[in-house]
């Protein structure tokens, strides 16, 4: 065991008989000391553990003015040392306390509330396209159009006979029709009755032309 | 100029023909379908001259010889077979072959087709006055003499068959008219001019 007196002893500038002289007597006095030293610790130690056993920690709090001590406490500070947003995220169960405040509301509140909402502004928000985008517009239409009734209101608004003529004009049905049934003998005929045409007019305008006529009109398209 | 169909009717004219239809026939056209009825009128003279040689055998046996009719005589039938041809087919369906071949049609100067009495009057005047059709060419209107007049006029009509009948009460309705029939060639300010 070390001894602190002794060792500062040593660095005493003292002459070295006195030292030697002292040592011994300083070592004694000193181990006596520390071993005193222990007891004592121990024993208060042990006087504390006594004192605390036997003290009634309830009685002595509710004999002290807690309010008092309370409005002593610098609240503020307390608070600005704590982070409540996260307390209150990871100790409160957010959905237990939505779901009581919903439960606690009637349709007059609810009511009020969506008329504060400005709706208009919220649509304004959002983007449509992406809403579209994630819609399958060709399954809902599928499934909730009554497609009968569409198209018969479109068939109802238009003119059938008008436009299956329209059609017929533009494939020139009847040009097919004389195509897969008609005979040599027919595209004969129609080449004389067109080159006939073709004569008249030929011949019309050499007349006009001897005769010192304007152009005539008889037997000529005017498109 | 092209006629406004009814609706639901399919016009059975080519595309390249349509301008032409119900417009005055040029001379061209209307030569070439008297050609095709003066051979229609031989053939059929030609077959009435065997008919009668065949007749004849029957009858003379041995002895027969081909008939020499005289030339009045052929002139004759070849005038009365194509006056009852002419007649008889323009009344009826106001075309004959010739005309049905180049797609030609007579009518009256208002569009409708001409009646039995005026189809008469004007094979007789074609077959007596033939070369009035050169009037065509010269005349307003690619009109024959005779169809000045008679005051009828032959038109394009490409349309197969007629779609009224010719012989038809004047009272009928005429909601079966020929589009072609139901607005007729009117003068117009370039042909009269």
């Amino acid at each position: 065991m070390r001894l602190p007196v002794v060792d500062r002893l040593s660095r005493v500038p003292v002459p070295g008989f006195v030292r030697a002289a002292a040592t011994p007597a300083l070592e004694t006095v000193t181990t006596y000391a520390v071993a005193a030293a222990e007891v004592l610790d121990r024993l208060a130690t042990q006087a504390i553990a006594e004192v605390v056993r036997r003290v009634d920690l309830d009685a002595t709090v509710a004999r002290v003015d807690l309010d008092a001590a309370v409005r002593r406490v610098d609240i503020e500070a307390v608070i600005e040392r704590l982070d409540l947003t996260e307390i209150v995220l990871k100790q409160v169960d957010l959905d237990r306390v939505v779901n009581e405040v919903l439960d606690g509301l009637d349709e007059r509140q609810i009511a009020a509330l969506a008329a504060k909402v400005d709706v208009d502004t919220i649509a304004r928000q959002l983007d449509i396209e992406a809403v579209l985008d994630r819609m399958d517009l060709t399954e809902t239409v599928l499934k909730r159009v009554d497609l009968v009734k569409v198209v018969d209101a479109v068939l109802d608004q238009m003119d059938l006979i008008a436009l299956a003529n329209e059609i017929i004009d533009g494939v020139d049905l009847p040009e097919i029709i004389r195509e897969s049934t008609g005979s040599m003998a027919s595209e004969t005929v129609q080449g004389v009755r067109m080159q006939g045409i073709g004569a008249d007019q030929a011949v019309g305008r050499a007349v006009d032309r001897l005769l010192l006529r304007h152009a005539r009109t008889n037997g000529t398209p005017k498109s | 100029m092209t006629a406004e169909l009814p609706r639901g009717h399919i016009d059975p004219i080519p595309h390249e023909a349509r301008p032409f239809q119900g417009r005055p026939a040029g001379i061209v056209t209307r030569l070439v379908a008297a050609v095709l009825d003066s051979l229609v009128v031989g053939i059929v003279m030609t077959a009435t001259y065997l008919g009668w040689c065949g007749l004849l055998f029957l009858i003379q046996g041995r002895s027969f010889t081909f008939p020499r009719p005289g030339v009045f005589f052929g002139l004759g039938l070849a005038f009365g077979i194509a006056f009852v041809y002419l007649t008889a087919f323009w009344a009826l369906i106001g075309r004959t072959y010739g005309y049905l071949v180049m797609g030609l049609r007579v009518q009256r100067r208002s569009g409708k087709p001409i009646r039995f009495v005026g189809a008469a009057i004007r094979a007789g005047f074609v077959l007596v006055f033939p070369i009035g059709i050169f009037w065509v060419p010269v005349g307003r209107g690619n009109k024959s003499l005779q169809d000045g007049v008679l005051g009828t006029r032959v038109v394009y009509d490409w349309k197969p068959r007629p779609v009224r009948p010719r012989l038809r009460l004047e009272d009928e309705t005429p909601e079966i008219e020929s589009p072609v029939t139901e607005r007729p060639i009117t003068e117009s300010p370039e042909n009269v001019s």
